[in-house]
């Protein structure tokens, strides 16, 4: 099977106050097409931090990262952005909606970006906010939602674009069990159909779900399960 | 969205207050006339301008015929005597007013028009009869709505006099309300009810002089000063009995108070323009900073930083323009209801408006653009950790 992503020698180095803070060293890490991975990890062990730099959100101080087939480092901010509308769905802890748009117009966004016209946008933005169970909530605001429903909304607005890669990092860290399930059964289902999923979490039952568990200690991959 | 109508419609306001102010001070003025002087009795003043009718005797009703006579540039001369508060009663109405005793010309010089009747005339100043020439706030007073004054007799200091005419209402004139005022030929003034004090003929409070123009009234200012000096016996080195206020001089000296006026308008609109400014900068700053978030958001969802930018500055062009219009109409209202309160004329300089605008959308777009531009330069994870 063809790699969905290929990372050579990933290093991120902070600087705070003067003092260079080595946060992810050294990382090799594939992931084919169509995988379901989690990872997992101490807090502060880089989870978030390689997430975002899968997700095109950070640069790397330094390394090789190729997405299906690109090399992502010689890209400049606008050819990144692009990458991000056209390629990755990222699901975030705290949601991340925008306040004053209704779920319709939040799950809209990417295609602004994407240049979609207005009529297409707005059936492709009912039609992913449907599959996620919320065709009933399109003229909610995200203040008006429960934050299992929010999340919907934020995996609607993920995958309107049709990405390759959907990057979900803790999804459910901010839900209760019964809607951690819900959101689960939704990325699995997605996984099923083919989109290339990885999680960052630190709940068993939720990598239990996937296919493959990437330990993660010090900025360092420890192991990696099945 | 607020400051920006706060900002702008205090710089509407102000200006037009400012304006409008000066407005009416030059209005005033000018009705005054430019080729009028009035010589009063009393010695000159050195410093300062009184537009108060002298009280002292030295001049008499045959100086002003001399000077009428004699100076080729007075137009017309008019004299006059007069008394404020005295009682006038008709019937059980009571009223106190300015009485005014004059000779014809005083009627072209003040363009005292008669809305009913007439104004005494040359027979009646000869033979000093009781006959008088009203206001028309005295005539409101005396009688009521409808009834005519007309033939009708009045009462003033007891004696009986007769109104023949009631004047169109005129207003100010050089501090003095010609409506509040009775009109009486002078030599009727002089012997009923002033009492001659003169040494030789009739005293008078001064004279007006009407020239034909501005410069023609400074010829007939030296004049009129030889003529009475001669008259009245002063050497070149003594002192004069009478003072000549001449309205060309208080038109220059207001006018150098109104350049000083127009300057601090000017300096306030300006101040004003600046506050304005710094409240739209603030309030852009303020919603970019707070929206660095949102811009994170857009980010990872694949905005690029030029997207990011024009959406923006596009929705500070709206508010600058929303926010600047709502703020001129609102100026605009502000300034018409402070005209109507405080009576000066409605003037909005369009000036203040182009300022006004601009000043909203060029504070607006670079306050709003500048730090936007910045943000949308961030990676999309700084932008979404700032909370
Ligand atoms: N922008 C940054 N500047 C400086 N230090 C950072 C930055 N981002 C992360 N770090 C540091 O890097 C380390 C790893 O952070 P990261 O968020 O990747 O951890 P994590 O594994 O996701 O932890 P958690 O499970 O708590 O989410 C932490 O020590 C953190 O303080
Ligand atoms: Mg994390």
């Amino acid at each position: 099977m063809a790699n969905m992503i290929w990372m050579e020698g990933i290093t991120q180095t902070f600087h705070l106050e003067g003092m260079d803070l080595p946060v992810l060293k050294q990382i090799d890490l594939s992931i084919e097409d169509g995988e379901y991975v989690a990872i997992m990890g101490a807090s502060g062990s880089g989870k978030s931090t390689l997430m975002n730099i899968i997700g095109c959100l950070d640069r790397p101080t330094s390394g090789l990262y190729i997405l299906d087939g690109r090399d992502l480092t010689t890209l400049d901010d606008d050819e990144l952005a692009d990458i991000r509308n056209q390629y990755i769905g990222f699901v975030f802890q705290q949601f991340n909606l925008l306040p004053r748009l209704s779920a319709l117009e939040n799950v809209m966004l990417p295609m602004i970006y994407a240049a979609v016209p207005r009529a297409a946008r707005l059936s492709a933005a009912a039609e992913s906010l449907t599959k996620v169970g919320l065709s009933d909530r399109l003229k909610s605001r995200p203040s008006q939602l429960s934050g299992g429903q929010q999340q919907r909304v934020a995996i609607a607005r993920a995958l309107v674009n049709h990405p390759a890669l959907v990057l979900a990092d803790e999804p459910t860290g901010a839900l209760d069990s019964k809607t951690s399930h819900e959101i689960m059964d939704l990325l699995t289902a997605l996984n099923q159909q083919g989109t290339t999923i990885a999680i960052v979490t630190h709940d068993a039952t939720v990598a239990a779900q996937t296919k493959r568990v990437i330990h993660m200690q010090d900025g360092v991959i420890l192991e990696v399960e099945k | 969205m607020l400051g920006v109508v706060i900002g702008i419609s205090s710089v509407i306001m102000i200006t037009a207050v400012g304006q409008g102010v000066q407005k009416s001070t030059a209005s005033e003025i000018s009705a005054l006339g430019t080729n009028v002087m009035v010589v009063s009795a009393g010695a000159a003043r050195t410093g300062g301008i009184s537009l108060g009718a002298g009280s002292a005797s030295t001049l008499t009703w045959e100086d002003a015929q001399a000077i009428a006579k004699q100076v080729p540039a007075a137009k017309s001369v008019t004299a006059f005597l007069q008394r404020g508060q005295i009682q006038v009663v008709r019937g059980n109405i009571n009223i106190a007013t300015t009485l005014l005793g004059t000779d014809l010309n005083y009627k072209s010089i003040k363009s005292l028009q008669p809305q009913e009747g007439l104004f005494f005339s040359q027979a009646d100043l000869d033979a000093g009869r009781p006959v008088a020439f009203i206001g028309s706030k005295v005539r409101d007073e005396l009688f009521s709505t409808g009834q005519s004054a007309l033939g009708a007799d009045i009462r003033i200091r007891g004696k009986r006099y007769t109104v023949v005419g009631v004047a169109e209402s005129k207003g100010l004139s050089a501090g003095q309300d010609l409506d509040d005022a009775i009109y009486i030929p002078l030599t009727n003034m002089s012997s009923q009810i002033v009492g001659n004090n003169a040494l030789t003929g009739v005293a008078i409070n001064g004279f007006w002089v009407e020239a034909a123009d501005a410069e023609q009234l400074n010829s007939a200012q030296f004049q009129v000063t030889n003529i009475l000096r001669l008259r009245h016996g002063i050497k070149a080195s003594g002192i004069d009995d009478f003072r000549i206020t001449n309205f060309v001089d208080i038109m220059s000296a207001f006018n150098s108070v109104m350049g000083s006026l127009t300057l601090m308008v000017g300096a306030i609109a300006g101040i004003s323009l600046i506050v304005g400014g710094i409240g739209i900068a603030n309030i852009m700053l303020v919603s970019v900073m707070e929206r660095t978030r949102e811009i994170g958001i857009r980010k990872a969802v694949g905005a690029t930083s030029g997207s990011i930018l024009s959406q923006f500055l596009t929705e500070a062009i709206i508010i600058s323009v929303v926010g600047g219009a709502i703020g001129v109409g609102l100026g605009i209202a502000l300034a018409y209801v402070a005209a109507l309160l405080f009576k000066f004329p409605f003037v909005i300089p369009l000036w203040s408006i182009g300022a006004g605008f601009g000043l909203s959308l060029v504070v607006g777009v670079l306050a709003g653009g500048i730090p936007a531009r910045n943000a949308a330069k961030l990676n999309p994870i700084s932008a979404l950790r700032s909370d």
